[in-house]
């Protein structure tokens, strides 16, 4: 890619005539140029209203200042440090256990001695990324309610009570909960990645290794394993980059106010400041609460670029 | 350059090893022990084990749909089997329920919209920054910057209620339509296309908007397709813009905000005064039509998606 970059560079012209020769291509990047200008820069400046006691019908300038006191108020109070803390935990579980089932699965299949079933198996496991976030949680619901299928299965198995286990505020069932979706939504499409790298492994070592009479599991730990590594390590800082930002909106649609000790993260935090049905609509706190989440956000995502960048030489940016 | 979102080279020739070493692997002469045959059943089992989870919620949802209302409360755990007197009668209240039918039309308007408007200004954008030009990398950077930060919820709600798009439609096809990233995925696309196409096609006169469209683009069209079936994906199961942006107008509401009413209306279906049984249903039969499109077409789109994961690094 660098040689091709080399080859087709175009000496530093003048700019009069770059704009003579180029002013198509620069007609061409207007739409986008307006697109993220208004929806991605205007909003950024729109911060502001964090610092302010922001009225919408007063607008960014003539809304009085107030500086910090925005997240004074969020950090004295007790429902902000509450969404902070779950949005750690639950982050902290994906990046772990929700992490490590894909590799799991994708070690499984590669395993698997039948092309045919692996390939069933495989799309069989797509399915669930294909679920709209809406019928997913649907389908928690109607699992976990009282007499739903998991309720029965460990009430059995395990004496748990039978009831809606969504409605119990105590940890970490919720926790659980989320993190079980999260699994099921992700093990198949999550695992592609893995699948295609152990895909890669070199079959001499594998033929190597099993004439020296290894088994077949201790080919998968002493070869493909060590081989995937640098997707593994890839993918698992990648996974903390973005671990802050996203997958938390589909909390709006499982919590209820019994279960908001447990529950409540951030994003439904600023979600619920701003727009909850009867809510209070206060758009400034929900701002900070909102920028607070962006950069811790931007924070992780740069710290783990650059550690990407150091471990295996690839980088997102 | 500082920038590089570099696509996985020769993505043809990791193909073809992978089925090489597969081959190898499997006709690898091999004296499997007792232990190595107890190790493939369970793996076996395992494997089914994944499969069976991943498709039994809907299938529930799928007999539910067809079951008989009535019998279908009382029944406790999992439904394997249409419960009563199989009936359609979900599927009828469906028809006699326009929102349900509005909500389609306007998913599928929303959805086609969308992703047409987002997918041009991707390609012309990414069109634009796989040029050589003097301003090539101020704009590559421009389009980057809103990968790392973003103004957040409120502040974007501030700036469409500005423009007057809240309880509009344009809410819902313009925002979120494209972003930064698939521009510039659009451009590594581009940089792959020969570098002599590009020429001929100027030498013969045509427009950078003709080389682009009627050259370049259907060249490009390998990732161009997977950024396109992703963005369907994504519009389709869309709910939280509209929950955002056109709380009020229930006559937009996308099919995915009506059937979270439905589920709403039907949490406390027990305690209304005269329960008619089979309005329980509607909730299943709305859930089966409205993943049916998706969960049918995705076998034929599984490999460039699969593709495009490993490639591209999209998330779906």
């Amino acid at each position: 890619m660098a040689k091709k970059d080399k080859l087709f560079q175009t000496p530093k012209v003048p700019w009069k005539k770059d704009f003579k020769t180029n002013w198509g291509v620069y007609l061409m990047f207007i739409p986008i140029f307006l697109y993220t200008l208004v929806l991605h820069y205007v909003p950024m400046f729109g911060i502001v209203m964090a610092f302010e006691d922001y009225d919408i019908n007063k607008g960014y300038f003539k809304s009085p200042w107030v500086g910090m006191a925005n997240f004074v108020e969020l950090f004295s109070g007790s429902d902000f440090p509450r969404a902070i803390f779950n949005t750690v935990v639950i982050a902290l579980l994906k990046c772990t256990v929700g992490f490590v089932m894909p590799i799991l699965f994708a070690c499984l299949l590669s395993l698997l001695r039948s092309k045919k079933y692996k390939r069933t198996v495989q799309t069989s496991s797509y399915l669930p990324n294909f679920v709209a976030a809406v019928i997913v949680c649907f389908l928690v619901q109607e699992f976990v309610k009282q007499d739903g299928p998991i309720t029965l299965l460990l009430h059995h198995l395990f004496g748990v009570e039978n009831s809606n286990l969504l409605a119990d505020p105590n940890p970490p069932t919720f926790w659980i909960i989320y993190l079980v979706m999260g699994i099921w939504q992700g093990i198949g499409w999550g695992s592609i990645m893995y699948v295609a790298a152990i895909a890669t492994v070199s079959g001499d070592l594998h033929e190597a290794a099993a004439i020296d009479g290894a088994t077949r599991l201790q080919r998968l730990t002493k070869i493909t394993i060590p081989c995937i590594m640098p997707t593994i390590v890839m993918m698992f800082v990648l996974g903390i980059g973005t671990s802050f930002a996203a997958g938390y909106d589909n909390i709006l649609l499982l919590y209820m106010p019994t279960t908001y000790p447990v529950a409540d993260t951030i994003y439904t935090y600023t979600y619920r400041l701003a727009f909850a049905a009867g809510g209070a609509r206060d758009y400034s706190l929900s701002a900070a609460s909102g920028l607070f989440q962006s950069i811790v956000g931007t924070i992780l995502l740069m710290g783990s670029n650059y550690m990407s960048k150091k471990a295996s030489g690839s980088s997102l940016f | 350059m500082a920038l590089s979102w570099k696509s996985t080279p020769n993505k043809k020739n990791v193909s073809k090893k992978k089925h090489n070493e597969d081959d190898r692997i499997s006709t690898m002469i091999e004296h499997p022990s007792v232990g190595d045959r107890i190790v493939d059943v369970i793996v076996i089992l395992l494997c089914a084990l994944v499969a069976f989870c991943s498709i039994i919620p809907m299938w529930h949802v799928l007999m539910s749909s067809f079951s008989d209302g009535q019998a279908l409360l009382a029944k406790e755990g999992l439904v394997l089997w249409p419960v009563g007197e199989f009936n359609l009668e979900g599927y009828a209240h469906i028809f006699k329920d326009t929102s349900i039918i509005d909500g389609y039309g306007n998913t599928i308007f929303y959805t086609v919209t969308s992703v047409a408007l987002g997918f041009m200004i991707a390609a012309m954008g990414g069109y634009a920054i796989s040029r050589q030009t003097r301003l090539k990398t101020p704009m590559i950077l421009f389009l980057t910057a809103t990968m790392l930060f973003g103004g957040g919820m409120v502040p974007t709600y501030m700036v469409i209620n500005a423009l007057g798009w809240v309880e509009t439609p344009l809410a819902l096809v313009i925002p979120g339509c494209t972003n930064g990233m698939f521009s510039i995925m659009m451009m590594n696309a581009f940089n792959s296309v020969p570098h002599e196409m590009y020429e001929a096609a100027r030498i013969d006169g045509a427009g950078h908007f003709t080389t682009m469209w009627k050259i370049m683009l259907p060249q490009a069209m390998n990732l161009g397709s997977v950024i396109i079936l992703n963005s369907v994906i994504a519009a389709w199961n869309a709910w939280l813009p509209a929950s955002i942006y056109v709380p009020r107008s229930r006559h937009l509401w996308p099919l995915q905000l009506v059937i979270n009413q439905i589920i709403n209306e039907n949490k406390d279906f027990l305690n209304s005064a005269n329960p008619d049984y089979s309005k329980y249903l509607i909730q299943f039969a709305a859930i089966i039509v409205a993943a049916a499109p998706l969960i049918l077409l995705f076998p034929f789109f599984q490999n460039k998606l699969e593709k495009g994961v490993i490639g591209g690094g999209v998330k779906g």
